[in-house]
């Protein structure tokens, strides 16, 4: 099943569902890749929220996700891991270094705005 | 009372058809004995008073058991179930309803501090009573040694039941205060709208570790902090393993979107981490406690402003 992907102003939101298959992971790099430049977007937000696992290519897919976003103009925000999963991550030794992190969509949209690049693109 | 029956239930015996057989077995309960008990049962019920004040009057003389003897309710209620319980000894019906009798028993026992020892030399009291009747009453000393012999069977049949109740009892009591002590060991504490603090006090091993970050990580969540100020001023020593944990949790709060600072490190805790080669790279840290708020206060964009108005007597004295 395809990760849905919304757009809310110059934000796109994708919510990932639980357990999606790599097959899905990869859609979701792609098509965010394409959509960035199709609606000229600054900010990508991914909530994981509904996750209670994340794997390493889960992971690693979201790091190159982050970084093709960055070179397409925009920026990346990683919302909602929750304790567990959080845990386990840095247990595998996967900590997303450099790639922005938070609670949730309000926190993360919040963050993004605060900074620079995004806020001022954000009002304009 | 309804106490009573209620705890019973929770007890770690299990009181089950099977778990009685093989206790009976245990003691090598024979059909021959239980008839040889039947024949003390007129013997017992005429002086069980004076057994049971007998035994009491033991537990009391040891002083081994003040709390019993504090309360008249209690007394009164542990001498009851005493009748009952040589009551039931020679009526020889050694069921469920017999062990969850004595499980009562021994829970009252054991919520008055009757240690096992205490309880074990009252019971022995009370035999050697019983035996002592046993041979006056049977002309036969043979027939009375067999006699004694089969009550003595059921006698560590009661032995083996109460002393598991006494022993899990205490088991659970230290379960208990281990988690009491656990639960306190590690607040997290909210001083602002997003902020938190997480003094650490004590050793650190890694059950502490794993709670605390347990603790920590849902704090966030529940709190929607942004940042940590984690002070370790209370910390006498670090190693490697602790270190590594506490980055660890630094590293999944930042997943989680919060910032942890780290106060108060000590001249030693920084020598050590140093020489241990742990990689502080990614961990902001400041001196003190009251920095390491600041620090936090500003990122979160709070200011603190003081007054002018006179702050009291006592400040201005």
């Amino acid at each position: 099943m395809a990760i849905p992907i919304l757009k809310q102003g110059d934000v796109l939101i994708a919510s990932l569902q639980a357990a999606p298959t790599d097959q899905d992971l990869i859609q979701l790099k792609d098509e965010l890749a394409e959509r960035i430049g199709h609606f000229r977007s600054r900010i990508v937000a991914i909530d994981v929220s509904a996750l209670d696992v994340m794997d390493s290519f889960a992971t690693r897919t979201l790091r190159s996700i982050a970084h093709a976003t960055k070179l397409r103009g925009a920026n990346t925000v990683i919302v909602g891991i929750q304790p567990d999963v959080a845990f386990a991550m840095v247990q595998l030794g996967l900590t997303l270094d450099g790639i922005e992190t938070a609670l949730d969509l309000d926190e993360g949209l919040a963050l993004m705005r605060a900074q620079p690049d995004g806020g001022a693109s954000g009002d304009r | 009372m309804s106490d009573q029956q209620s705890r019973l239930q929770s007890s770690s015996i299990p009181l089950n058809e099977a778990e009685v057989d093989r206790r009976k077995r245990i003691v090598d309960l024979s059909g021959e004995d239980i008839s040889r008990i039947v024949t003390l049962r007129n013997m017992v019920a005429e002086h069980t008073s004076r057994y049971v004040d007998a035994f009491f009057r033991h537990l009391d003389d040891l002083g081994e058991a003040p709390a019993l003897f504090g309360k008249r309710e209690v007394l009164e209620e542990a001498k009851r179930r005493k009748r009952e319980h040589l009551a039931a000894m020679t009526a020889a019906q050694y069921d469920r309803n017999y062990v969850e009798q004595r499980v009562a028993l021994a829970l009252l026992y054991s919520r008055h501090g009757v240690s096992t020892p205490v309880f074990l030399g009252a019971f022995h009291h009370l035999l050697r009573a019983l035996g002592n009747d046993i041979m006056k009453s049977v002309k036969d000393p043979n027939d009375a040694f067999q006699r004694f012999i089969s009550l003595k069977k059921v006698a560590f049949f009661d032995i083996g039941i109460m002393t598991d109740v006494l022993i899990s009892e205490r088991e659970r009591t230290i379960n208990l205060q281990q988690d009491a002590i656990r639960e306190l060991s590690t607040p997290v504490l909210q001083i602002r709208e997003g902020l938190l603090i997480l003094p650490i006090i004590g050793m650190i091993d890694s059950q502490r570790a794993k709670q605390l970050t347990d603790g920590l990580l849902r704090s966030i969540r529940a709190n929607r902090a942004r940042m940590v100020v984690m002070d370790i001023t209370g910390v006498a020593a670090v190693d490697s393993k602790v270190a590594n944990h506490l980055i660890q949790t630094i590293a999944a709060a930042r997943l989680m979107g919060s910032t942890v600072i780290v106060t108060g490190l000590s001249a030693d805790v920084a020598q050590a981490l140093v020489a241990l080669g742990v990689d502080l790279g990614k961990i902001s840290t400041t001196g003190d406690l009251q920095s390491g708020l600041e620090e936090a206060e500003r990122m979160l964009g709070y200011r603190v402003v003081r007054t002018n108005e006179t702050t009291g007597p006592r400040l201005s004295a």
